[in-house]
């Protein structure tokens, strides 16, 4: 049987087989391409700064810094001022705060049998746009970082308006998701006297409670992230066991036959990524405890995605207070980049999880590209023997429904996938 | 020095590069007949969906001077004189008379999410509640093969009144194999064809659906073209950039509301309104380019003062859009704001020659010139070529001017 997921911005084609009335295995196809490794392939280095935040509208933001990154990576000894390492991080939080409630209030929300909320997911994604826009110009699509730092020159007037912007958002959270004030729900720590509280997010975690859903959507139990900046660490976590050995070398795509998109491995192994998997590997205590008690469910992944919108806002306004304007934006490389020859990694986490970025430079022009998205790690089609693991979450389910429930509380994006 | 000033001077004064903004008491009183009339008429047809705007605002807590104050930008944003914003209003309140289905073809979906966080007070709601936005992938509540039905009950039902709203390219390489849509695997060229097909007119946003956009990047993988290039026969309105601007969307669909008609275009098909004005004309640091004043590396002086950007390969002199009026994100700032140039994101072909971060007087791009036609649109193309050299004339002369004033 075959289903179409959509609203996942863009779309895939999940083509069920089912055994004794229960799922047995499931493909993942995605059905388009724009090649856009190979449009990378033969242009000025400093191009893919420009192309690359248009892989995605989604989490374009993310693209931009893994890009930035990837280049720098392929310098020596490149300074980059902490003024612009602050920036930086700040843009990406934003967009992934911004990222999270668009999850919720248009995805989530009519997966529970609710009205899609259009107007609660717009208010906070375009105070965190306009926060974006603030150092950035625009958003979606911004270019304005550059090897060497940040072409932007804040001023203090700029930090009002971005305090006001993150409080307002701080301040939506409490009145809509989980009404308390965020330092209570910061430390909270026992999932069931969390539940007490009330909210948006509260009534759908006591729905999956009440409608007996508490199991559904276990995999592997096994996470990884690459990124690592101020707040997100670069570690995997079996189970809870976390160990920070990780290198992107061991990182390995395949191909999937009938489908658009690429398969991801870490030593031969599917691995969840996103914000439970980041939760996990930071051991923050409510999502611990939930996933001593329900696992890797559904439960578990929704919570952690929300937990993650209020912790990144409190984690930026500590950002902000470490901000010195009085830094340099931008510090010359000092070697042009036509001569550089060499090659560059980056990994930044994205809303969905580990963004992987790889470059090869011969005189400052593009040999080769590799671009390795969130939604291939979770999204990875396996065989049955070797499944994925979204794939493995949505086995032996026995209705399509809630196969795409399970699906979509890893917040697929397609478009990134099908670059 | 003086000589690039006249050339400049008479570049910008040229007759095709302006927009007319004032067409005589005539033409408007006529316009207003004629607009008036299409309401009128509207108001009688049935609504597409049951949400008014007033019970939007009613439901936000927005007054109606709230909703007025809107009525007023949009009117200017229009070019219509200010004896309009009456009439605005009101096809705002009919917005939901006109049908509009959304498709997604091989995009980023940038343009849906510029347009989630659309521009003014009360434009989301206009927008998302209003407009009877028939048909969006990630908006609807439908998926999968019920949204499949919902399409084709949608295009039944508003047959030849429904606007055809595109985002993203379409792929023609392999037999279009490299975009297909639907359980049935159509592809993207089928699947635009026929919902365009019965559509009253069909509005291309952002720069992949107009010109092709990124995937039509060197070299086009996929084939990838731009909506004008697939469908024939039909009205097409382009509103390129990337992303493109939600006011110019907004305003393109309030147009069609007020007149039944599409907007006054160019030569590529985008609406004067928007397209009529180069970034540079109205840019914020125009002065500094006057003044000979430049961002001559990042991080300096002139990049903490606000300079021009164009040494740093801004595209503003050669870039149709209206960005450095509208800016985004609700007027919260834009890329030049920023201290980034340019990348001139409306215009054709614009990654392959417009976006590097090289002066343009630096590459070996030449503008392309001629084979357009003699209206407002000379001054397109044409023009830019003569604009490139001008500019770099300029901005020669000023390092020449700087030196100078450093060897005393």
């Amino acid at each position: 049987m075959i289903k179409l997921i959509e609203k996942i911005e863009g779309e895939a084609k999940l083509n069920f087989s089912f055994k004794d009335e229960k799922i047995d295995f499931v493909t993942i196809e995605f059905m388009s391409t724009r090649n856009i490794e190979n449009i990378l392939k033969g242009k000025h280095a400093l191009d893919a700064l420009v192309i690359n935040p248009r892989v995605c509208g989604i989490c374009g933001h993310a693209h931009l810094i893994a890009t930035v990154q990837a280049l720098e990576d392929c310098y020596e000894d490149l300074k980059i001022s902490n003024k612009a390492k602050i920036i930086r991080e700040l843009t990406l939080n934003f967009e992934l705060i911004q990222n999270h409630f668009k999850w919720f209030y248009l995805t989530l929300l009519p997966l529970f049998g609710h009205k899609q909320q259009v107007l609660k997911a717009t208010y906070p994604s375009q105070l965190m746009a306009k926060a974006i826009a603030l150092f950035g110009g625009q958003y979606p699509h911004t270019s304005y970082t550059i090897v060497g730092g940040v072409v932007c020159e804040p001023t203090e007037m700029d930090i009002i308006k971005l305090n006001h912007y993150i409080d307002e958002t701080i301040r939506f959270f409490e009145n809509n998701l989980v009404k308390t004030d965020s330092n209570s729900f910061l430390l909270s720590d026992k999932i069931d006297k969390f539940l007490e509280y009330e909210g948006d997010l509260i009534t759908i975690l006591q729905q999956i409670k009440e409608d007996d859903m508490l199991a559904l959507g276990k995999s592997y139990d096994r996470f990884i992230s690459f990124g690592e900046n101020s707040y997100f660490k670069k570690a995997k976590s079996i189970k809870t066991k976390v160990n920070d050995s990780v290198s992107i070398e061991y990182v390995k795509e395949s191909d999937i036959p009938s489908s658009f998109a690429k398969s991801v491995t870490f030593k031969e192994n599917y691995y969840e990524v996103g914000p439970l998997a980041r939760a996990m590997i930071n051991k923050a205590a409510l999502v611990k405890d939930s996933h001593r008690k329900y696992g890797d469910s559904i439960f578990s992944r929704i919570l952690a995605r929300v937990c993650e919108t209020s912790q990144l806002l409190a984690h930026s306004k500590k950002l902000l207070e470490r901000l010195d304007l009085s830094e340099p934006s931008y510090i010359n490389p000092n070697v042009d980049i036509s001569k550089i020859n060499g090659s560059g990694t980056s990994a930044v986490e994205a809303a969905r999880g580990s963004l992987i970025h790889k470059v090869e430079l011969q005189n400052g022009i593009i040999q080769n590209y590799e671009i390795i998205t969130p939604t291939q790690w979770n999204l990875s089609g396996g065989t049955k023997k070797k499944q994925g693991v979204s794939q493995k979450a949505m086995i032996g389910l026995s209705d399509t429904k809630t196969a795409e429930l399970v699906f979509k509380t890893f917040d697929v994006c397609s478009v990134c996938t099908t670059h | 020095m003086i000589e690039s000033r006249e050339a400049l001077a008479t570049m910008f004064s040229a007759k095709g590069s302006k927009v007319n903004t004032n067409r005589g008491a005539e033409y408007y009183d006529s316009l207003m007949k004629t607009m008036t009339k299409r309401l009128e008429e509207l108001e009688k047809s049935p609504a597409a969906t049951k949400t008014s705007i007033k019970s939007v605002l009613e439901a936000e807590g927005l007054t109606r001077r709230d909703f007025m104050k809107w009525a007023s930008a949009a009117c200017a944003a229009l070019m219509l004189p200010s004896n309009f914003t009456p009439l605005i209003a009101k096809a705002a309140e009919l917005m939901n008379r006109i049908p509009v289905i959304w498709i997604e073809l091989q995009d980023c979906a940038g343009n849906s999410e510029a347009i989630l966080r659309s521009d003014a007070p009360t434009i989301d709601e206009l927008i998302l509640e209003t407009i009877s936005l028939e048909f969006h992938e990630t908006l609807m509540a439908a998926a999968g093969h019920q949204a499949e039905t919902h399409l084709d009950e949608a295009m039944e039902t508003f047959k030849g009144k429904y606007l055809c709203v595109v985002e993203g390219a379409i792929p023609l390489a392999m037999d279009g194999l490299y975009g297909t849509i639907g359980a049935k695997a159509e592809t993207f060229k089928d699947h635009l064809l026929r919902v365009a097909k019965d559509s009253a007119a069909v509005v291309a946003v952002g720069t992949c659906a107009t010109f092709g956009g990124v995937p039509a990047a060197s070299p086009n993988p996929t084939g990838a073209v731009g909506v004008q290039d697939v469908v024939r026969g039909k009205a097409i309105i382009n509103i390129p950039a990337c992303p493109a601007n939600p006011a110019n969307i907004t305003g393109t669909i309030l147009h069609f509301v007020l007149s039944g008609q599409i907007p006054e275009l160019d030569h590529l098909n985008r609406p004067k309104f928007a397209f009529g004005y180069r970034i540079h004309d109205n840019c914020e640091r125009r002065a500094h380019f006057d003044a000979g004043e430049f961002v001559e590396e990042w991080g300096d002086q002139g990049a903490q003062n606000n300079f021009c950007l164009y040494k740093m390969g801004c595209k503003g002199p050669m870039t149709y859009n209206n960005c450095s009026i509208v800016r985004y994100n609700s007027g919260t700032n834009w890329p030049i704001g920023a201290g980034h140039g340019c990348i001139g994101c409306s215009e054709p072909q614009f990654w392959d020659k417009y976006a590097q971060e090289r002066p343009m007087s630096d590459t070996h791009f030449k503008a392309p010139g001629g084979g357009v036609e003699k209206t407002v649109d000379e001054f397109g193309l044409g023009i830019l070529t003569v604009a490139g050299i001008g500019i770099g004339i300029h901005a020669a002369a000023s390092v020449i001017a700087g030196n100078k004033e450093g060897d005393k």
